[in-house]
């Protein structure tokens, strides 16, 4: 049977308007739908004009994270038989709005990118000598922090990303933290250089939102305070053991 | 049969940088939700300075002599300073509950070859340290040593 639920949809066109505005759609919705499915009819059936991002449609890719009656969201895991008869569908929070419901994502890319989320190796291994092996006790103490989809929902609930705009936030910190952690890599000391700077993990005051909303349970909360304490641990030894080469783990 | 391609068509209508609506706070921040246990971490922040005022008062009194000092104490009598001591016993236990709470996930994954215990065994003894430095200072206070 199809039930019918109204989408109040938050609407921007930087052409037209000078703040945001609501605008309503009845929507026929079926009992297996998620918030993207509904989101997608109104864009078919009734106002192409909608923008809004998404893609795997799988909670893999992260595209559609938006807010759902105030709350971030990944709209295609998010069933609407949670909602009742209206709900309201925003951009996420803390973000520029580039239209509609698209979020201006180019700070938060370079922000991941100041934590060098890739491997460091003081040499570089030649192809000859083979592959970086690594045991599972090795892998299970990063491998949560890789299940990042970057989605980008816990710094929309960071009250910290809102109040100061520099913090460089959850995930970024999170995918910094996983590299430190992984035995192949040896750029924990550049990163925890990183960490120590301004805007970056002593900025957060644990309020834990990240960790609640986070669609992958990756808990960056964990891992931005875990990284607290490994950055104030290299600063401290870095006095006492000498370091030698690029890297240092 | 298909249209060529317009080769403006991904072009922005203004030169530069697209314009964005500025971003927003989250619709439930700072008093709904889980908003308002942050909220409230953060304001138990003035309470502190107000009892780093008392404190230093306190010493004041103290340097100016035992009168002073007895002064001081019959003042803390008034309903306004229990209250307000009161208000600071309570904030004092959210933030440390709070701090419990969350304390164990933020511990290292390993420190050299050592694993911290398991999260519930963290716990428990942040739980017997805390009562047990309560309790010693409490001894303290009530005159049982020193």
């Amino acid at each position: 049977m199809t039930e019918t639920k109204k989408f109040v949809v938050t609407r921007f066109d930087p052409d037209e308007d000078e703040t945001p505005r609501q605008q309503s759609y009845e929507v026929p919705v079926q009992p297996d739908w998620k918030v993207l499915d509904g989101l997608n009819y109104i864009k078919d059936e009734i106002d192409g004009t909608l923008s809004h991002r998404w893609s795997c449609r799988m909670a893999v890719c992260g595209s559609c994270g938006m807010m759902v009656n105030g709350k971030p969201t990944l709209t295609c895991k998010d069933r609407l038989s949670n909602y009742g008869d209206t709900l309201e569908v925003a951009p996420l929070s803390n973000f520029p709005v580039v239209r509609d419901l698209v979020i201006e994502m180019d700070g938060f890319m370079e922000k991941f990118q100041s934590v060098k989320p890739w491997i460091i190796t003081a040499k570089e291994k030649a192809v000859e000598e083979g592959t970086n092996r690594q045991s599972p006790e090795e892998l299970e103490h990063f491998k949560q922090f890789s299940m990042c989809i970057n989605c980008m929902l816990c710094y929309s609930a960071c009250p910290v990303v809102g109040n100061e705009p520099e913090f460089i936030g959850p995930a970024a910190i999170a995918l910094g933290h996983r590299y430190n952690m992984d035995s192949r890599d040896e750029g924990a000391r550049e990163r925890n250089e990183v960490f120590r700077g301004e805007g970056t993990v002593f900025s957060c005051s644990y309020a834990n939102e990240c960790s609640e909303v986070c669609p992958k349970n990756v808990d960056p909360a964990a891992a931005v305070n875990q990284a607290k304490i490994n950055a104030v641990l290299d600063w401290a030894t870095s006095f006492v053991v000498p370091r030698q080469g690029q890297g240092g783990k | 049969m298909s249209r060529a391609a317009h080769p403006h068509a991904m072009q922005p209508h203004r030169p530069g940088s697209t314009r964005t609506a500025p971003p927003q706070m989250p619709p439930q921040f700072p008093s709904q939700g889980r908003y308002l246990s942050y909220s409230l971490f953060g304001a138990t922040g003035i309470l502190y300075l107000m009892a780093g005022f008392v404190a230093l008062r306190a010493v004041r009194a103290l340097g100016e002599g035992p009168e002073a000092w007895a002064a001081l104490q019959a003042q803390f009598a008034h309903p306004l300073y229990v209250a307000f001591h009161a208000l600071s016993l309570l904030a004092v236990l959210f933030v440390g509950v709070r701090f419990f709470r969350l304390f164990p996930k933020a511990q290292p994954a390993k420190i050299g070859p050592a694993k911290p215990p398991p999260r519930p065994v963290i716990h428990a003894m942040l739980y017997v340290v805390w009562i047990a430095v309560s309790g010693g200072l409490a001894l303290v206070l009530a005159g049982g040593i020193f």
